[in-house]
């Protein structure tokens, strides 16, 4: 086969094929004319235009609706955390707090030189009350929290640092069943030990009673802050 | 030999690639214009085999077949009779006596190159 002819076959084979491709196209997917006139133009147009907003309206609907999703999942895991933070710091003893309990009055027992309320009194006094399931106290206006200091400095009783006041000393107790806390607070070792010192505690319930809260920093000494997984 | 197999090839892929589409109404045309050019390439791979292959021939009875059957189709369309069954036809008829002629020619040499062996 000479050059000539070989280029001659090709040119044959080369237009062919393109006729072929070009029929296989036009068969699988024919060109559609538009034959629409012009009334049935702007039918379809309106019908499209129809379409078209309810499609704009429903992405409105959806889109709305999602904002609210999220809003609301926003607006529950800030109160959720509210409210943890706020149980939380009623449990720290942050806050005040009122409710019914008694109130406890601790005065001299015999008139004379004024005895000297230990420190050691009023710890057992509290370690009692919370065996008897009080919620929370305060004494002498002062919170009793779980890092309260009660200790003795220069011969002066020391509650959360500030020197207790003269007598009579309040000390305000919430629990949930406030007479049978004063029944066993009657018959508690505590009250004898008082009168060794020559106290007297009185105790008496109340329906309403308002306890200050702790308002000085808590210093967190063992307590590390985790770290946040990632 | 590999030539008009290759031309072939990118023939199609150009075809294909350059995404031209032509209206239904004139895909009768095409469709004979295919077939005009099948039967011109297959007379000549015949000729070519029987040895009396001429360019010029070849080349002109290409294009000539082609428009003719188009012209053909296009005078049946407005005559209102199907011309375009006409080339249909005689392409059709031609096509398979070429390549009957081209497998006979196969078969022989075919034959005959076993018996030289």
């Amino acid at each position: 086969m000479n050059n000539k002819r070989k280029t001659g076959f090709a040119g044959v084979a080369c237009v062919l094929g393109v006729m072929l491709a070009i029929q296989f196209q036009t068969t699988n997917n024919p060109v559609t004319r538009d034959t629409r006139d012009m009334w049935e133009l702007r039918a379809d147009l309106e019908k499209e235009k129809q379409r078209q907003q309810d499609l704009n309206n429903e992405i409105k609907k959806y889109q709305a609706l999602l904002d609210d999703y999220e809003q609301s999942r926003k607006k529950e895991k800030t109160e959720a955390m509210e409210k943890a933070l706020h149980d939380l710091k009623e449990a720290a003893g942050l806050t005040e707090v009122s409710g019914q309990g008694i109130l406890i009055t601790v005065e001299p027992f015999n008139e004379g030189e004024a005895p000297k309320l230990y420190p050691e009194l009023i710890r057992r006094l509290i370690n009692e009350l919370n065996r008897y399931e009080a919620k929370d106290i305060s004494v002498d206006g002062q919170r009793i929290i779980s890092t309260t200091p009660i200790r003795e400095v220069n011969g002066e009783t020391y509650i959360n640092n500030q020197p207790l006041g003269s007598f009579p000393i309040e000390i305000k107790v919430i629990a949930d069943d406030a007479q049978k806390l004063q029944n066993k607070i009657i018959a508690s070792q505590s009250a004898e030990d008082f009168v060794r010192e020559n106290l007297y505690i009185d105790s008496k319930p109340q329906n309403q009673l308002t306890l200050p809260a702790y308002d000085k920093p808590i210093r967190v000494k063992y307590m590390k802050q985790a770290k946040e997984e990632l | 030999m590999w030539l008009p197999v290759l031309a072939l090839i990118i023939g199609l892929v150009l075809g294909f690639l350059s995404e031209i589409r032509i209206p239904v109404e004139y895909t009768n045309y095409l469709s004979i214009a295919v077939l005009a050019a099948l039967d011109t390439l297959f007379g000549g791979i015949r000729a070519h085999m029987q040895g009396n292959f001429e360019d010029k021939v070849f080349i002109s009875g290409f294009f000539f077949n082609i428009l003719l059957a188009a012209g053909l189709a296009y005078l049946g369309v407005h005559l209102g009779i199907d011309l375009y069954l006409a080339a249909i036809f005689a392409f059709g008829v031609r096509l398979f006596n070429n390549i009957a002629v081209i497998r006979r020619l196969v078969i022989s040499k075919w034959s005959k190159s076993r018996k030289n062996t």
